[in-house]
């Protein structure tokens, strides 16, 4: 695919990683740059200083959701076929019981809304993904650049600040 | 845990050898994997003819304990599913650095758990195939809803939320992983760990929209685990049978869970290790934190014990104290001292250290303590069922061959899901353990902060 061509650079350390990020995030000859690493170090998150992440909405939104239905969903049935069980009236005055069914269902979509909102911003499932560099998933850091060519300006900098290797991908 | 754990290894060294060691697994497994299956095809054939012929062959199925062994081994599973779920969303939250060496193979357990939990309700209807529509809430044919008041209800709510969420949470832990896998292998492999792995990069946007979902889940988790047993608790709690009837019960069984949880993972991690030649990837001192945990639970458990009984004296309620003298003294009292020296006096020889550490002696006690647990469950079942409002169908119950065998049978059908897991999954979380190892500085800068 033409989108991922452009070059990579193989990061061992890191330190150089992130100093690298951070020299390089706000220069416009690295725009739409991406940044691999084979876990989420916070030292890189730091580097990266995105803004937080839109996935906690869904988890609320979720959350908030679940809990109106699963108190919609006993006093909804209550109010279609109203009956009396074990000397308890049903409707509001049964609310204690339903609380236990709100809270289930709160947790129960929240969860699922945010397995919806990692999937959603991660762009994932992508069937088209381009594997750039099997190491990016071991132990190696990587600092891509779409459109950058291996001996240009952006592959010296990057070289300069500790790339173990500049490759061109496509 | 304490910082000054020494690592042999760096991260470098995970993919490779954790997942070599997948491939070539020790002898041993094989042999595990034969008699877990062929326990499992014996309790498949079992549960076939039970369908078939109904729940009135179990000896035990009579008024007024009917249900006594199928609830039984459901609460003893669920039970056994909320170490996972500990571990992995209460310990996340609290950066316990132990828990990432051991998280993953603790949700896959979790999950495998709560399979075998469901397992029973469904057999216990008779007819397995109905038990979603008569558990779910659909109206029956006189249009009448489900009883939302009811304990039993709220179990089903809690228990699907409990399996929904922890099937979540362990495969959104799987994705990077299986990348890593993608990423190393070749031809078929290739492609199904590519589906499996959802196309996943591993940049560092991705990361940090999975941190924060994964923080989340694990927010959410937290409060459902606790939930969780509370609303077991509260099929017996919610009820007026003396011996049940208690306030204490959801953090009695929250605590019980978690005790034979953490000596289920105990029990399963050091064969695995073993197997799987994970020595320097578990560590000694994650072992003895896991060991350490269980300590503590079952501490908590000896004294919700013992204020029970004190409970049931001082509240001068006389049916109440009958069930429980009974329950010491009377004709189930080797079940009640199997669960008290099991699960309250033997693990106290962890108080020391050398006891702590040695394998031997923690695989033993951590068995035992699985087998105490079930006591519990039963022995807490038996004595307030056998002996409800009419006296007139008071009797004495013990659990026949059919029982014990589907019993047995769903520990067949608990290892052969395991063991298959552990062949064909990462069991330790690559991404993880890498961070809790030495991070891999250029050694101009200072390590980490």
């Amino acid at each position: 695919m033409s989108q991922s061509r452009g070059i990579l650079a193989i990061f061992k350390h890191l330190d150089s990683v992130c100093h690298a990020v951070e020299k390089v995030k706000a220069r416009a000859d690295f725009k739409d740059h991406e940044v691999y690493t084979p876990t989420s170090y916070h030292e890189i998150e730091h580097a990266c200083a995105y803004s937080p992440s839109p996935v906690r909405w869904f988890t609320f939104v979720g959350a908030m959701l679940g809990t109106v239905t699963g108190f919609a969903l006993p006093l909804l049935c209550d109010w279609d076929w109203p009956i009396v069980v074990g000397g308890k009236s049903p409707g509001i005055y049964s609310l204690p019981a339903y609380v236990v069914i709100g809270f289930e269902f709160t947790i129960l979509f929240g969860a699922i809304a945010t397995v919806l909102g990692i999937l959603v911003m991660c762009r994932i499932p992508n069937p088209k993904v381009t594997i750039l560099d099997k190491r990016l998933t071991d132990d190696m850091f990587g600092i891509w650049i779409p459109g950058a060519v291996p001996d240009g300006a952006q592959a010296k900098l990057l070289k300069e600040l500790g790339a173990i290797e500049i490759k061109l991908t496509h | 845990m304490t910082e000054e754990v020494k690592w042999e290894k760096t991260i470098s060294d995970v993919n490779n050898e954790i997942l070599v060691n997948l491939e070539n697994p020790h002898k041993m497994f094989y042999v595990a994997l034969a008699t877990a299956v062929s326990v499992l095809l014996f309790a498949v054939g079992m549960v076939a003819y039970h369908t078939a012929v109904g729940p009135g062959m179990w000896q035990g199925f009579r008024p007024p304990v009917y249900w006594l062994v199928d609830i039984t081994n459901f609460v003893f599973w669920v039970g056994i599913g909320h170490a996972g779920t500990l571990i992995s969303a209460i310990l996340f939250l609290f950066r316990a650095k132990w828990r990432n060496a051991v998280n993953r193979s603790a949700e896959a357990m979790t999950i495998f758990a709560v399979i075998c939990a469901l397992v029973f309700p469904a057999i216990h209807m008779g007819r397995m195939y109905l038990g979603a529509y008569w558990a779910m809430p659909f109206p029956n044919t006189n249009n009448l809803w489900v009883n939302f008041r009811s304990p039993l209800f709220w179990d089903v709510c809690a228990i699907s939320t409990y399996f929904t969420v922890s099937l979540l949470f362990w495969y959104i832990g799987l994705v990077p992983d299986l990348a890593s896998v993608r990423d190393r292998v070749s031809g078929i492999k290739k492609i199904v760990y590519g589906i499996l792995s959802f196309g996943w990069r591993g940049t560092a946007r991705q990361w940090h929209h999975y941190e924060t979902g994964y923080g989340a889940l694990a927010a959410l988790a937290t409060p459902l685990v606790l939930s969780v047993h509370s609303i077991v608790s509260w099929d017996f709690a919610m009820s007026l049978q003396p011996g049940w009837h208690t306030t204490i019960f959801p953090p009695y069984f929250v605590a019980g869970a978690i005790l034979s949880g953490c000596a289920m993972v105990y029990t399963l991690l050091v064969p695995v290790r073993w197997m799987f030649q994970l020595e320097k990837f578990i560590l000694d001192e994650h072992l003895e934190a896991c060991i350490k945990l269980t300590l503590l639970t079952s501490t908590i458990c000896f004294y919700a014990y013992s204020i029970e009984f004190f409970v049931a004296w001082y509240s001068g309620n006389v049916y109440e104290w009958a069930i429980f003298a009974k329950r010491a003294t009377g004709p189930y009292a080797f079940y009640f001292w199997v669960m008290t020296f099991c699960n309250c006096i033997f693990p106290l020889i962890w108080w020391s250290k050398k006891m702590r550490l040695n394998k031997a002696v923690c695989f033993v006690v951590c068995v035992l303590i699985n087998v105490g647990m079930w006591f519990e469950r039963y022995n807490i079942i038996l004595s307030s069922l056998v002996e409800d409002f009419l006296p007139g169908s008071w009797g004495h119950s013990e659990p026949g061959l059919w029982e014990i065998g589907l019993t047995v049978g769903s520990f067949g059908l608990f290892f052969t899901f395991f063991l298959l897991f552990v062949k064909f999954f990462p069991i330790v979380s690559l991404s993880e353990i890498k961070l809790i190892m030495p991070k891999p500085m250029s050694g101009h800068g200072k390590g980490g902060h």
